[in-house]
């Protein structure tokens, strides 16, 4: 029976030592590696009938259903970053009241989902018997607002607005839409890197 | 949760084992495994091979050639690809690093023969075949993000290899073998897990 129960504990201590060695992909992230550019276009959208754009000189700040406007130093490097790659492909800046072809919104998002611990408190008996505590056979009571945490995650997004043809159509059409999520997105030093992706993976931004 | 995972291992190590002790019929390997993908498994997932697995045989022997019983392991798979730019949607593109990553845990019913059984040889080879459950766990994440789908799919597998025992009609030894693994994924555009693993370790009777 001994070696029996040897074999047991053998297997399941390799077993065990396997479980552990498992790559588990977040943990071989760098920050870099953590983001994610995403960009959508108006598949109608002519992008080289553009010339001019014009951007928004502060971001606005979206926190799970209210906003307002900010300049923190890394929006206004995502604001210098949106002018180098748009100027770097033929867009000419220009004032607001000078009728640009393009608007560009900058805009930093929060969303925050809220959860609960409800497993670990639903079990509490069962790792700390009351008995313990020299109160055998009493439950615990747990105040429902304990155990509650919120996880907040970030993106950066910059929306292009066709202007031109507002007048004609009788909306403001988002023409382009870029995504930045990941970790470092809030550092001004990241700022360039990511507008770059963005327009990297969108050849079409051309004006000519 | 590692706890949790390895629990179903030791209960049916226990059980098989209590049912058969007394027969002194019963016998284990434990092996490491190294672990090839295959086909779409290779060309669509990872191609990467996986140096983290184990195998573990609880087997009966009904005769001097053949021995029947349970099969388990666990094998873990992951690559990660360098940024590259996928089409996400209709109009949409996303720039990132790709990480996949599977867990295959096969519980299989095992059939194990030894042609030359009964022959004077100090290497007997042996033939196995196993059909059943491929529990698998595929994680995929484009940068931090992404998600996992935990199934069970048929599972077969085929393989070969030799025993070399301690001594001469010994009921120990080394175990060295390969086996072809069709694990059933079909989901999301992907097809299978298949996968070839080399394997050695000891065999050993459990009583």
């Amino acid at each position: 029976m001994k070696s029996k129960h040897l074999v047991i504990a053998a297997f399941a201590l390799s077993t065990a030592t396997f479980f552990g060695c498992t790559k588990e992909p977040l943990n071989n992230l760098n920050q870099e590696e953590t983001r994610i550019y995403v960009t959508n276009k108006d598949s109608t959208a002519s992008f080289s009938s553009y010339k001019t754009y014009s951007i928004s000189d502060s971001v606005a700040v979206l926190n799970n259903g209210s906003s307002f406007k900010d300049l923190s130093p890394s929006d206004q490097a995502y604001i210098d970053a949106v002018n180098k790659y748009m100027q770097q492909r033929g867009y000419t800046l220009v004032s607001k009241e000078s009728n640009p072809d393009i608007g560009i919104d900058v805009n930093r998002i929060y969303n925050t989902a809220t959860g609960y611990y409800s497993d670990y408190w639903d079990g509490y008996g069962g790792y700390w018997d009351p008995y313990y505590w020299g109160y055998g056979g009493y439950d615990y009571y747990i105040p429902s607002s304990y155990g509650i945490y919120q996880i907040t995650e970030g993106a950066m997004s910059i929306d292009m607005l066709d202007l031109k043809n507002a007048g004609s159509k009788n909306s403001i059409d988002v023409i382009w839409n870029g995504l930045i999520r990941g970790e470092g997105i809030f550092n001004a030093t990241n700022a360039d890197s990511g507008v770059k992706a963005l327009f990297d993976q969108s050849a079409y931004l051309q004006s000519n | 949760m590692k706890a949790l995972k390895i629990a179903p291992f030791v209960i049916c190590i226990l059980l098989v084992s209590q049912l058969n002790a007394q027969t002194g019929k019963v016998k284990m390997d434990i092996q490491y495994s190294y672990a090839l993908p295959l086909g779409s498994f290779k060309n669509d997932v990872i191609n990467n091979s996986s140096p983290r697995g184990v195998t573990g045989d609880i087997l009966y022997n009904l005769n001097n050639k053949l021995s029947l019983g349970l099969g388990l392991g666990f094998q873990d798979f992951y690559q990660k690809y360098p940024r590259d730019v996928y089409k996400t949607g209709g109009n949409e593109s996303t720039s990132a690093v790709l990480s996949n990553s599977v867990q295959i845990i096969p519980v299989l019913a095992k059939a194990e023969f030894y042609p030359l059984e009964g022959k004077k040889s100090p290497v007997q080879p042996y033939i196995t075949a196993g059909a059943g459950l491929g529990i698998t766990s595929f994680t995929q994440y484009l940068g931090e993000f992404g998600g996992t789908d935990n199934s069970a799919s048929f599972m077969l597998q085929g393989g070969a290899g030799v025993i070399v025992p301690f001594s001469q009609r010994g009921t120990s030894g080394f175990k060295l073998g390969a086996n072809y693994n069709m694990v059933s994924y079909k989901k999301n555009g992907f097809n299978n897990f298949d996968n070839l693993n080399v394997q050695a370790g000891l065999f050993f009777p459990l009583k």
